[in-house]
């Protein structure tokens, strides 16, 4: 694919002309540095993207499970594509309709309906040929049979070479060596195929970088703990795009930093237009197709949500950058224990309970909402006993149906009478019995 | 008669369990449930309990099971959890689950913190079929091999993992007899038929199983092959337990002929090297390089030749794709599967989708009908061009 070939393409197009003017829309905020970074590094993501085409460089496409340090480390550039990007970026500054309509070219192809729609997306760019013909592509188990079903329908539609990365089950020591061990076969893999090499001065380099980048989500999220929140809550869910497509770059750090600076001044600053009476985990997927929903709770409901799943980074140690194998196995425990969502859904039930409940303790919550995204059957399948354990800690719980890509599925409005008659009826009057509302 | 040896086999396979499993265990002998048919079950065997594949027959609603999994996870996971925290197998002395898939996973949990059942074995199952992953599985089961030891204080060794494999080579040969009569011109015995006897033997003590299959087959050269006036089928899918199902898509004028159902022909891997030093690695490789099903990442083109070969083979005329509702893997294999079949203008596809335990007759009628029809069409589009020439 060319770059006029691209830029011909008008689900490309709709989103090279929307986001300046939706940089520009945010730029008049200037206390916004988390978001106005994120528009800059988005629109340094493309720049890059429409530079290695130009260049001819080869392009390797993976799905959200995986991390982008490696590919970054390829001397002489490559393009890192994760297959969701164009779909999810239509959810968040393009056209909606056009991510609806990926949905409905993945589902006329033959996915069935039930099947998630983060794939669904992936699956409609990939039917649409949106994406530069890659040299490979790899794809990885993590974190649910959905991205299962994405990697097997990546590799049948790329035609080329396809490198899979297997987590194991377990939540331990061993299986960080497991993947490391194949992040060892992927490095000639990526070489042979893209004609790059890994070059490791580079790739000490990248990770160093993606350290900072974790240090400052870390450091962010601990202004998030302050009682009232005080940054916006939408910003929480980025995390998770962050590490699939910013791992490694400066962007990635200059993001976070603006997201840690905006949340350390306004917490400092101590401002807020509206009074927080509810703090929750919203404990699954965020409502990517309407983030100013989250603006509604808080003015609406004065709900906040400091931490979600997609936000929640675990503090399991840096990349150690010593070696090539103490990068390697580092980068392999970042995918494997680190990862949102492939953290917590991959293993068992009590994996993912345990984070749910730090969560909750760490960040001073009053509730949870299981924003039950209706193909992440993994967590459905987890819900009783989910239910079990917040009853056993005494934490009210809303779980709704809903589909984090599609509206359709369920309408906004029912979500807010859901989430507005869990924070009014529920949660509010029982912190005022308590003595614990402001 | 060919008659009374199915119309037996249907009455073992009616319910989760059956009078042999009772048996068995009144003789003393554990018994161990297993999800998926890449569990070994000559590892549980040479333990000296009976391998039996779980089951939701004779389950009449999910409904315990939903209260824990939700309505969004597979219809087949949910019976069978149903009848587990309901306490309906409570009789296992043991269960062993695999990550198959993100349902499964959740029925391992449910397992460990719902039922009574004394032990819980796990295999993480490598989700590519390379060989610088088999180590990975080996590990497992050199582990399960231990924890089976330390709970049912057996030795496992290798002469009892030898005398597992041949019992249970024995009943490959014989299933691999009663298919290949299938693909006769006339085949001997119906898809449905055949689903049921496949089912057997997941569930029987191998001895029973031979038993009855050596009949069968001795019946079944005494059998005048039966006709398929409107085509022969190879059908294809996850866990299709219900031979009445199979049933109603033949009595549509077609013959399932061969298939790759989890719980069909699927199931049956070729014979496992009995003579071999290290019989766990011999049935370590036999399962995780078997044709693979939809779970495994990256293998998909080995099994779209393995199925064209199938196809072949069986001078089949269609393919019937089964897939339970709200399964990812088998949803992928769906789009593949359409995909190529479109893109090489191969053999037609008919995709169904259904829920476990039920059949619903009217519909699945009419899908088929229409299914068959088509393939007519097709046939004799083919053989106009053909007299042309
Ligand atoms: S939302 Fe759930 S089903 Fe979808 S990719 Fe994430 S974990 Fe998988
Ligand atoms: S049918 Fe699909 S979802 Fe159900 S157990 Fe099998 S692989 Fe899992």
């Amino acid at each position: 694919m060319t770059v006029d070939e691209m830029v011909g393409k008008p689900e490309w197009r709709s989103i090279l002309e929307s986001l300046p003017v939706i940089k520009r829309f945010f730029e008049g905020d200037p206390d916004s540095h988390g978001i106005n970074a994120l528009m800059r590094g988005m629109s340094i993501y493309l720049e890059k993207l429409v530079d290695n085409l130009e260049r001819e460089n080869p392009a390797v496409w993976y799905n959200l499970g995986f991390n982008s340090e490696l590919i970054y480390a390829l001397d002489g550039g490559a393009a890192a594509l994760p297959i969701e990007a164009l779909g999810v970026m239509h959810n968040l500054l393009g056209d909606i309709k056009i991510s609806m309509d990926f949905i409905d070219t993945a589902q006329a192809e033959g996915v069935p309906s039930d099947c998630c729609s983060a794939d669904k997306l992936a699956i409609g760019t990939l039917h649409r040929g949106l994406y530069p013909k890659p040299a490979c592509t790899v794809g990885i188990n993590t974190p649910c049979d959905s991205q299962v079903m994405a990697t097997q329908v990546m590799a049948e539609m790329s035609d080329a070479p396809f490198f899979v990365v297997d987590v194991p089950y377990y939540h331990n020591d061993e299986t960080v060596r497991q993947v490391a061990a194949q992040l060892e076969e992927l490095i000639p893999f990526l070489e042979e195929n893209t004609g790059r090499r890994i070059d490791f001065d580079r790739l000490r380099e990248v990770c160093e970088l993606s350290n900072k980048m974790t240090e400052n989500i870390w450091e962010w999220l601990e202004w998030r703990k302050n009682t009232p929140l005080a940054q916006s809550s939408k910003l929480v869910a980025f995390t998770l795009i962050l590490q699939i497509l910013f791992a490694g770059t400066q962007e990635g750090v200059d993001i976070t930093e603006g997201l840690k600076r905006e949340a350390l001044e306004r917490t400092e600053r101590g401002e807020r237009f509206f009074e927080e009476r509810v703090r929750a985990v919203w404990y699954q997927d965020p409502v990517w197709t309407d983030m100013q929903m989250y603006d509604w709770f808080e003015h609406e409901l004065g709900l906040t949500v400091p931490i979600d799943v997609f936000g929640y980074y675990a503090n399991e140690g840096l990349i150690d950058t010593s070696t090539r194998e103490t990068m390697i196995y580092g980068l392999a425990r970042k995918i494997a224990n680190c990862h949102p969502m492939a953290r917590q859904f991959r293993s068992n039930i009590d994996v993912y309970i345990r984070d749910f409940m730090h969560m909750l303790e760490s960040w001073n919550a009053d509730c949870c909402i299981f924003a039950g995204h209706i193909a992440c059957k993994h967590a459905w399948g987890g819900i009783g006993l989910f239910k079990e354990a917040c009853r056993r800690a005494d934490v009210p719980l809303l779980v709704f149906e809903f589909d984090m890509f599609d509206p359709r599925i369920t309408s906004y409005d029912d979500v807010y009478f859901e989430v507005d008659r869990f924070v009014n009826e529920i949660v509010y009057p029982r912190k005022l019995r308590a003595g614990k509302a402001g | 008669m060919v008659d009374d040896v199915i119309n037996e086999v249907n009455a073992k396979i009616r319910s989760y369990t059956n009078e042999h499993v009772t048996e068995w265990k009144n003789s003393g002998r554990p018994v161990i449930g297993y999800f998926c048919h890449y569990m070994p079950a000559e590892l549980i065997l040479a333990a000296g309990a009976l391998p039996l594949r779980l089951r939701g027959a004779g389950s009449e609603d999910s409904s315990a099971g939903d209260a824990f999994m939700s309505g969004r996870v597979c219809t087949y996971v949910r019976h069978v959890m149903s009848l587990a925290v309901e306490g309906d197998y409570d009789f296992l002395d043991g269960e062993i689950c695999l990550n198959t898939c993100d349902h499964v996973r959740r029925a391992a949990d449910l397992f460990v913190k719902k039922t009574n059942i004394p032990f819980h074995g796990f295999i993480s199952l490598p989700r590519n079929p390379r060989e610088s992953l088999y180590g990975n599985l080996l590990k497992e089961l050199r582990n399960l091999r231990v924890a089976l030891q330390d709970h049912f204080g057996v030795e496992i060794t290798d002469d009892r993992l030898r005398e597992a494999i041949i019992a249970l080579n024995r009943n490959r040969r014989l299933l691999t007899e009663i298919n290949n009569m299938r693909k006769e011109d006339k085949p001997k015995l119906s898809g449905a038929e055949s689903l049921s006897v496949h089912i057997a033997s997941q569930v029987l003590p191998p001895d029973v199983f031979a038993g009855i299959a050596e009949r069968l087959i001795k019946e079944l050269k005494d059998r005048p092959g039966l006709d398929s006036p409107r085509g022969r089928l190879v059908m294809l899918g996850a866990e299709l337990d219900e031979p009445d199902y199979v049933a109603v898509i033949e009595s549509q004028g077609a013959l399932v002929v061969a298939d790759l159902l989890c719980f069909g022909q699927r199931s049956v891997l070729d014979p496992i090297d009995e003579n071999t030093d290290d019989p766990l690695d011999a049935i370590g490789r036999a399962y995780f390089f078997r044709p693979s099903c939809a779970r495994m990442i990256g293998d998909f083109p080995a099994r779209w030749d393995n199925l064209n070969r199938i196809v072949s083979d069986a001078r089949a005329d269609g393919v019937i794709f089964t897939r339970l509702l709200f399964c990812d893997p088998w949803g992928a294999e769906q789009h593949n599967l359409l995909h190529r079949a479109k893109k090489g203008n191969t053999f037609p596809v008919l995709t169904l989708t259904k829920e476990y335990g039920i059949v619903p007759t009217g519909q699945l009628r009419t899908r088929v009908q229409a299914f068959l029809e088509k393939i007519e069409i097709a046939r004799a589009k083919r053989d106009a061009v053909g007299g042309a020439v």
